[in-house]
């Protein structure tokens, strides 16, 4: 049995739980697999942290709470501070590299960033660094398919916006490609 | 332009090249609307059909001022679909767009295609709105563009006429392409914050 807990972290209005969700509608609508969605926030307003717990299995899942992710994305360095002692110690980091400086990477760990709010300007809307990121996540980690996330994110965002969207999803999946393609997985400093 | 060109299927299956409009495309565009029929050509603002206008166009191409986006099958162009910024005034929020798809190539979903990349485009550019005009008697024309989210703003009664000279009702159609993104981003705030609600 394969199962894996991701935790997604960043300030609210980043669009970390839609990133949860898409990822869970990527593995359980579309890739055949369980998925469970977990969320929380902070106790303020737009722009306190918050998470998103996901859960993705090949078998049912019996247990929805993560309790040690091995795979973590953040995208604010609060979420990463918050939530990176809480990983396995050979989890796999994905950052928003211009926003988030991991402190504390132990040896087994491996890393994977991307300037994704850079990315989503040159795409002409910053909102959609959350969609960049879950392209990206889904290159570096292989935990979902290509095509399952693509359909996953179409789905799961207003019509009339899938188009900038999907290009943010490629946009940060050929990162993501071109990131493991070239060069042996990343290992923490 | 990095995405095209695009092939698309038709609904008769026909494949077909979706792509911005080229300084090369001269002869094929003139071509394209010297075959269009009268009635077609009638809500274009100018006589599409003299070759000095086409040549002109293509000479002052500029994708920031006008975006053209062309449907070709077999190196002929048989839909033209355009995007007109306005950069100053009261209006430069606003872009407006018009189609025109050959005869034996319409009701195919071929205008649907090219308009959804204009569409698309114009979010992108920080075009807050996109307006599109035609007679009421256009109702499949109307009807493709509310399939791409556009929605009636206005009808002036007897504004224009036909070729005859028989008036017709104005159709004025908005997208508001700002009320998307701003469903986006309520929807990232929704899903974040909203158990604070």
């Amino acid at each position: 049995m394969m199962t894996t807990e991701i935790k997604f972290g960043g300030f609210g209005g980043q669009g970390v739980i839609l990133a949860g969700m898409i990822i869970g509608r990527a593995a359980s609508i579309y890739d055949n697999k369980f998925a469970t969605l977990t969320q929380s926030f902070g106790p303020e307003a737009r722009g306190s942290a918050c998470s998103a717990q996901v859960i993705v299995s090949d078998q049912e899942i019996l247990y929805p709470y993560v309790t040690k992710p091995q795979i973590l994305l953040v995208m604010s360095q609060e979420a990463c501070n918050k939530f990176l002692p809480e990983t396995t110690d050979d989890a796999a980091v994905v950052i928003e590299e211009e926003l988030v400086k991991p402190k504390a990477l132990k040896p087994g760990m491996k890393l994977f960033g991307i300037p994704a709010t850079r990315f989503a300007e040159e795409l002409g809307r910053k909102m959609v660094l959350n969609i960049v990121m879950v392209g990206f996540f889904t290159a570096v980690t292989g935990l979902v398919g290509r095509n399952a996330a693509r359909e996953a994110v179409k789905t799961s965002v207003p019509k009339g916006t899938e188009n900038l969207n999907l290009q943010a999803f490629d946009r940060g999946y050929e990162y993501g490609m071109s990131l493991v393609q070239g060069a042996a997985a990343p290992v923490a400093q | 332009m990095e995405n095209y060109p695009k092939t698309v299927k038709t609904k008769d299956g026909t494949s077909v090249v979706i792509r911005p409009l080229t300084q090369d495309d001269g002869p094929a565009l003139l071509a394209f609307f010297r075959a269009l029929p009268a009635d077609d050509r009638l809500f274009l603002r100018e006589d599409v059909t003299k070759k000095e206008l086409v040549e002109r166009w293509i000479s002052q191409l500029d994708y920031e001022k006008v975006l053209p986006m062309v449907a070709e099958l077999r190196s002929a162009i048989i839909g033209d679909a355009t995007l007109h910024f306005n950069q100053h005034g009261w209006h430069r929020h606003m872009a407006e767009i018009r189609c025109v798809v050959a005869r034996a190539h319409q009701k195919m979903g071929l205008g649907t295609f090219l308009m959804h990349e204009l569409v698309s485009h114009a979010g992108q550019k920080g075009v807050d709105r996109i307006r599109a005009e035609m007679m009421d008697t256009q109702v499949s024309a109307q009807r493709a563009f509310q399939r791409l989210g556009f929605q009636k703003a206005a009808e002036l009664k007897n504004f224009v006429i036909d070729i005859n000279g028989k008036s017709h009702g104005l159709v004025i159609m908005v997208n508001d392409v700002s009320d998307l993104w701003k469903k986006m981003e309520d929807l990232l705030i929704d899903y974040d914050i909203r158990m604070e609600q």
